[in-house]
């Protein structure tokens, strides 16, 4: 059972079935910094209240004073057990709102690496909602398969999470015949992994009782508190951003959208161990459909990108000044704002941007599902047992880095 | 696409605890398999090239001091602004010499911009990652301290000093001609955009399209 942190003097006299419990924020099963105080009655839960902002960071009051290429490194820090996938939405966004053309390879690589994300993503996030949960095992073989993913962004780009892989207009480094020859070995022998959890948890009476009929939440109300991703799609709401907006490859490459029917915490359990399954699937046609040709695009701004319109970046270094070319005569700075959303592992991902023509956002907003979800809390757990709303944390999936920002 | 849900247990399955046997059955059949831990200080993590560890200043064999020729691009793009470099122009030659170097490592967020901006391939990041310290001095790098982190760094690996070549100096799969006069070093084989990994479909398609 759930251990207290804090317990408060019950609150009013005469009344002595209510208190108030305070979990978190350093408690294991939040996922973080999240502190949830709770009015209970016995064990029921009559109110929750989530308090974020342990963790935040500023991040987009930080954007306003840098460039868009230097942003991109804040986005490694949202959802840090995801990276790939919000820089990959960052350059989306930006290349949007500068007008910048990616080439098809770039392209493909993008959306090899974003289902390679939300693979090691959905690891995580088996592993911990199982561990909450009290099966330990999984948790073993969940890290087993996503050390190997992890060791490919390392070879990939040199860093294990805070991957900084996109560029505007492109990627930074192509893949080689080592790293690919890897991913193929991963991919086919994944879904036989998938077998082994399943096989663990899926029939598992423990596991049916504490997630069946779990943090039910119905379509109508799943779309009315704003949840997307597979917390959505548990409840039976086919909405899928890469299906119906599609970005980077994902309209040349075919797959489905898992959903369930029910809207409880084994359904979304259900949801989210499809889609790693589909996401296998894209990475196999990934890898058979990469094609030739450049991997950053021609108008690509180059890295020291200037932070005001017609200041020049100095030149005084011999032959031509950088990796990549800086395109002086086109004008890179448009004003206007924009808003694309992305499908990252939690949900859906959006940035908008308003620019006022400098070369830094004039504000840049995230939206970012955690938040979202952790709003979506309240009503979940309201008239559930204490040692249930461990189970809504985790089914919700949230990573207090991005929500708190 | 509607996901498969709640499996029924019928009552054989119900009493003998089938599915809980089959678990175990799992994990017992695990005890068998090789251990995949990595015994972590004993035995170190694979490292690739163009890890981004700790921070070094190229030495350069032909002058024994660093490459830099405060071009300040290094200091322009960081965005922690952890770089900050100090220098003076040389009256007849009206060149610039770099006096200082320093980088705080601490804030430093490892994105590698700056070795990929670098125009003469004076800075680097090393394979090195097991630098922390108990004070914070030591992590605060000046010129001195980087060119050391170099020599310890080419010492320690086994790498060559004169065929020494990190992915960000020259990424992988950027044509040469995008590139400095300085980085167009010599690289293997697979960075090379001619040799890049192409998709078996798109291979053929391309085969086809060809003839």
């Amino acid at each position: 059972m759930i251990k207290a942190t804090t317990v408060d003097i019950p609150v009013s006299a005469g009344n002595e079935d209510h208190y108030r419990l305070r979990m978190g924020p350093q408690h294991p099963a939040t996922h973080g910094v999240l502190r949830v105080d709770l009015d209970l009655d016995g064990e029921t839960i009559m109110e929750c209240e989530p308090h974020v902002g342990y963790l935040h960071r500023g991040f987009e009051k930080l954007a306003e004073h840098r460039t868009y290429v230097q942003n991109l490194v804040l986005t490694d820090r949202l959802d840090y057990i995801a990276a790939m996938a919000n820089n990959v939405g960052y350059c989306e966004a930006v290349e949007k709102l500068l007008k910048i053309e990616v080439p098809l390879r770039a392209k493909y690589l993008r959306t090899m690496v974003c289902e390679m994300a939300r693979i090691s993503s959905h690891l995580l996030w088996l592993a911990t909602h199982a561990l909450d949960i009290g099966a330990m095992t999984v948790f073993l073989y969940c890290f087993r398969e996503r050390e190997e993913l992890l060791e490919l962004f390392a070879e990939l780009c040199g860093a294990r999470l805070t991957t900084t892989y996109t560029r505007l207009g492109g990627v930074r480094q192509d893949v080689t015949h080592s790293i690919m020859m890897k991913l193929v070995r991963f991919v086919d022998a994944f879904p036989a992994n998938i077998e082994e959890y399943e096989t663990l948890i899926d029939t598992n009476r423990i596991w049916l009782k504490r997630t069946v009929n779990v943090g039910t939440v119905s379509a109508r109300d799943a779309v009315s508190l704003c949840l997307t991703g597979a917390s959505l799609r548990g409840s039976g709401v086919d909405y899928d951003v890469r299906k119906h907006f599609p970005y980077a490859a994902y309209d040349l490459v075919d797959f489905e959208i898992p959903r369930g029917e029910t809207g409880d915490t084994y359904a979304r359990y259900r949801c989210r161990m499809e889609e790693m399954r589909q996401s296998n699937h894209i990475l196999r046609q990934c890898i058979e459909q990469m094609p030739p040709g450049p991997i950053i695009g021609d108008d690509a701004p180059d890295l020291v990108m200037p932070n005001k319109p017609g200041r020049k970046v100095e030149v005084d270094t011999p032959a031509r000044q950088g990796l990549i070319k800086l395109v002086e005569d086109r004008d890179i700075f448009m004003e206007g704002d924009v808003y694309v959303p992305t499908e990252v592992p939690k949900g859906e991902l959006g940035f908008y941007f308003i620019s006022d023509g400098n070369g830094s956002p004039y504000r840049m907003h995230i939206r970012s599902p955690s938040f979202i979800h952790i709003g979506a809390l309240k009503t979940l757990a309201k008239g559930a047992m204490v040692a249930d709303l461990i189970a809504i944390i985790g089914t919700l999936d949230v990573v207090l880095g991005e929500c708190d920002r | 696409m509607i996901v498969k849900y709640k499996p029924k247990r019928n009552w054989l399955q119900t009493i003998f605890h089938t599915e809980i046997l089959q678990g175990l059955a799992l994990t017992l059949s695990k005890l068998f398999s090789p251990p995949i831990t990595r015994q972590y200080p004993k035995e170190k993590p694979p490292i690739y090239p163009g890890f981004r560890g700790q921070h070094a200043l190229v030495r350069d064999p032909q002058s024994g001091t660093a490459k830099c020729v405060a071009c300040m691009r290094c200091a322009q793009i960081c965005p922690s602004r952890c770089i900050s470099i100090r220098y003076h122009q040389e009256e007849e030659t009206s060149r610039r010499v770099m006096d200082s170097f320093n980088i705080e490592a601490l804030r430093c967020v490892y994105c590698g911009y700056c070795v990929e901006v670098c125009p003469v391939n004076a800075i680097t990041m090393t394979d090195i990652f097991e630098y922390a310290s108990y004070d914070r001095e030591s992590i605060y790098f000046d010129k001195e301290k980087l060119l050391s982190n170099w020599d310890d760094f080419m010492s320690s690996s086994t790498y060559d000093q004169s065929s020494y070549v990190n992915p960000f100096w020259r990424p992988r799969g950027l044509p040469e001609s995008e590139l400095t006069a300085a980085k167009r070093v010599p690289v293997p084989d697979d960075w090379r955009i001619e040799n890049q990994f192409i998709g078996r479909k798109a291979r053929s398609k391309k085969i086809t399209g060809g003839e």
